[in-house]
């Protein structure tokens, strides 16, 4: 700790005060170890969490300003800008450091747009996505598409949030072998520690932070991947479409004379989809959902005509068109509700493999499991939240049978 | 010289020229490197336990597992999974004089026999994802009981299985909760500039972790006591299956990945090896949520016993990290609240006048006034609070600040 010309009483002072103001954010507050410098302009941090702080800017800066400062920093650190920067980089084969500044601007906007107010006051020149006519609410990496240096950034080229916030390293940084900084693994935990606080007090915690909270270890997987993954192991699992027959011998019959040895045949898998179109879902989201399963039941080995579709009017007018072209057949309408669609898919003349059925989830399910395999896909409803006139409507959720993949 | 070039060019077999430029290429050097993925890969096969890796296709999956073999002198053996039948996991029947009597037998493929033989040795199941799903299920029984037909595979034999990410496989095959929960997963990703430098002619000699003979009771020990309290105050932990969509197929905890758990705790310690590649272990086994909950209590069992710390303040060390600090703190607040003695009272402020001198003085503020509320009338306000006066005033200054943000 280095004592000589730093007020320490003001940045613990707003440190303890952020603190307070963010309880969850406590853990990790503490958990910076503050170096004084005097190449910061305000405050930075390093992917080590060290806390960099200009003497000059803790003067003159307002306690409350200060606490703002304190939890915009560790904000950066505990949303990984510094690893997503270095991931967006190599991804994009970006270097040197005017798109880091980019970087540390749009990590900045990221922030800013909901960490200030309820006791944080907003320190004096920030960066905020109306600044650069943006519109808020969007993910760093959203930003970086949107806007270029330019003469609406020169404002901002002082900003400098360390390589903590766009994972350039600068050469006043203590770097990895310095003291008092935290390992990838010590960062792991206090990054646990609070996405646990948050998630067991949810009720006071923005909701920004709350979706920080829920990805923070369990990054959301694109539903087209899952819904996939889904399909294609309930395709391709033993017993579907696919068994040992005597009708033919096995290849390896000529060198064991007198065994009959059973060869394995396997018959292209059906598929059965039901489209439950009452949800707000986009044409285009419900059509790529369809045709992905045609081109997994394709990949495995069925043919087109193994895939029927079966759907509710409303949706009729998309599915058709789509269907024709992909050279599936759309069987009947009607079904408003999914158990019709359950009954009529086994009844049919050729019971299918596998159901999928896409739905939001409001309908009555089959109390028993169907004879074959089923995945849901569930598309979200725009009114997820408690509905007032009925508190205790609760939506059915999908029977435990079922693979469930949200959608969207 | 030149003509001797020239004759030696013009006689030599051309393919004896290829073979010369082959071996140039191969002429590359090693450097030590720590290598995380490869230590935790070399802890978990010591301990005998399966690992799955789940890396893309040609990352270096099977150089990692060349170099394992040369490191732990075994001879490697590698089995395609995509190319064989079920059949030659499970035995190919022969039939003898006499089936009725003497049966069939299954005989094992020469692979297995040879590996038997030796007693030993490295067998490494490549391309599990691509293989069609009835030889993955004969192949688990490989993985799982050691058999391979007849045959059961001698202790000294090691298995490690390779897979593609669901997103990057084929067949999108993909593991279920109850096999998931028998591997170690290991998550294979390859370092940019490892590569680099490889291809220039550098590759990196990993410092593989040795156990000290000498640690191994207090490992057994310390492994024990880190899993089972953990377990005894979050029951809930101890067996949850996966959920969501994202999560299958995933290593998630049960009884059975806690057990492996313990053991690579033990190994880990046993070998000196940082938290970083235990990390990778035990979130490897008991899933990511479980394993990170582990670790945060193996911090909180390297910090300082409240009593010991209350009984002699004196010689009291407090950790560097304010958020650890600070939980030793609270912790030495909750044992003078839960026995409140004068003298246990006196030494817990003379511990917050240590971490006042030695730290940051905000984190001293909420302990303080915990431990202020916490006096009996008889009690002389000790001499040591007078040293505490700049956490007051830090703690003052943001009570202001809080007062005038909320008028």
């Amino acid at each position: 700790m280095t004592t000589t010309t730093m007020d320490e009483e003001k940045l613990f002072a707003a440190r303890l005060h952020a603190a307070r103001s963010r309880p969850y954010l406590a853990t990790a507050l503490f958990a910076l170890h503050t170096v004084e410098s005097r190449r910061v302009p305000t405050m930075a941090v390093d992917r080590h969490w060290r806390c960099y702080v200009s003497p000059a800017f803790v003067d003159r800066t307002p306690v409350e300003e200060l606490a703002g400062a304190w939890v915009h920093e560790v904000s950066h650190l505990l949303r990984d800008h510094h690893g997503r920067s270095d991931r967006f980089a190599a991804k994009h084969e970006l270097t040197g450091p005017a798109e880091r500044l980019r970087m540390n601007i749009a990590a900045d906007l990221e922030i800013n747009d909901d960490i200030f107010g309820d006791g944080l006051a907003r320190p004096d020149g920030v960066v905020e996505p109306s600044m650069l006519s943006l519109s808020e609410g969007k993910l760093m990496e959203e930003y970086l598409r949107e806007f270029r240096l330019g003469p609406c950034t020169d404002a901002f080229a002082w900003l400098d949030c360390g390589s903590g916030a766009d994972g350039l390293d600068r050469e006043w940084e203590l770097g990895p072998d310095g003291a008092h900084g935290l390992s990838d693994e010590e960062r792991d935990t206090v990054r646990f520690r609070v996405a646990q606080g948050i998630n067991a007090s949810p009720g006071t915690v923005p909701r920004a932070w709350k979706r920080w909270a829920e990805e923070a270890f369990h990054p959301p997987q694109p539903w087209r991947e899952l819904l996939g993954a889904a399909v294609r192991s309930a395709v391709s699992s033993p017993g579907v479409g696919e068994d040992y027959t005597y009708g033919r011998p096995s290849r390896r019959s000529t060198s064991l004379p007198g065994v009959v040895m059973p060869s394995l045949r396997r018959r292209p898998p059906r598929v059965f989809v039901i489209v439950d179109t009452s949800a707000s879902v986009s044409d285009a989201e419900l059509g790529s959902a369809i045709l992905e399963i045609a081109a997994i039941v394709r990949t495995t080995g069925g043919r087109r005509d193994l895939v029927s579709v079966l759907s509710c009017d409303a949706a009729a007018h998309v599915t058709q068109p789509l269907c024709r072209a992909e050279g599936i057949p759309l069987v009947g309408g009607g079904g408003t509700d999914l158990r019709a669609g359950f009954v009529k898919a086994v009844r049919g003349s050729h019971r299918p493999d596998v159901i999928v059925a896409l739905t939001d989830g409001h309908t009555p399910w089959p109390d028993a499991k169907p004879s074959c395999r089923t995945v849901v896909g569930l598309f979200p409803r725009p009114s997820a939240s408690p509905d007032e006139n009925d508190p205790d409507y609760e939506p059915v959720l999908p029977p435990a049978w079922a693979r469930v993949v949200g959608i969207g | 010289m030149p003509s001797a070039t020239k004759s030696a060019f013009e006689t030599a077999p051309p393919l004896d020229v290829a073979a010369d430029l082959l071996a140039l290429l191969h002429d590359t050097t090693t450097e030590q490197r720590a290598d995380s993925q490869l230590e935790a890969l070399t802890l978990a096969v010591s301990a005998d336990l399966p690992v799955l890796l789940w890396g893309e296709p040609g990352i270096g999956k099977t150089a990692a597992l060349n170099q394992l073999a040369g490191a732990l002198a075994l001879p490697l053996t590698t089995v395609i999974a995509s190319v064989h039948e079920p059949s030659d996991f499970s035995g190919l029947p022969v039939v003898g004089d006499d089936p009725a009597t003497q049966g069939v037998p299954m005989a094992p493929p020469d692979w297995a026999v040879r590996l038997v033989r030796a007693g030993h040795g490295l067998l490494f199941l490549d391309e599990l994802s691509t293989a069609p799903p009835a030889v993955q299920a004969a192949l688990l029984r490989v993985v799982l009981e050691r058999r391979v037909g007849a045959l059961r595979l001698p202790p000294g034999v090691r298995i490690v299985a390779a897979a593609n990410p669901r997103s990057s496989a084929a067949d999108g095959w993909e593991l279920s909760p109850p096999l998931a929960n028998r591997f170690v997963h290991l998550q294979w990703t390859y370092d940019h500039e490892v590569v680099v430098r490889g291809l220039g002619g550098t590759w990196p000699k990993a410092a593989l972790p040795r156990l000290d003979p000498h640690r191994l009771p207090d490992a057994v020990a310390f492994a024990r006591r880190a899993v089972c309290g953990l377990l005894t105050a979050r029951p809930r932990l101890v067996h949850q299956l996966p959920s969501s969509e994202a999560r299958r197929g995933g290593a998630w905890p049960s009884p059975r990945s806690w057990d492996m758990a313990l053991r690579l705790i033990a190994f880990a310690t046993a070998a000196g090896t940082s938290r970083g590649v235990l990390s990778m272990l035990v979130r490897g086994t008991v899933g990511d949520g479980p394993g990170l909950e582990l670790l945060a209590s193996l911090d909180r069992m390297d910090l300082p016993d409240p009593e010991a710390l209350l009984a002699d303040p004196a010689s009291a060390v407090l950790p560097e990290r304010g958020d650890l600090r600070q939980t030793v703190l609270d912790g030495v607040v909750q044992a003078v609240r839960k026995r409140p003695e004068l003298s246990r009272w006196n030494a817990a402020w003379a511990l917050l006048v240590l971490a006042l001198e030695t730290g940051a003085p905000d984190l001293v503020v909420v302990p303080a006034a915990t431990l202020a509320a916490l006096r009996r009338d008889d009690w002389q306000v000790p001499a040591a609070i007078e040293q505490l006066a700049g956490a007051v005033s830090v703690s003052q200054r943001a009570d202001r600040v809080g007062a005038g943000a909320r008028p």
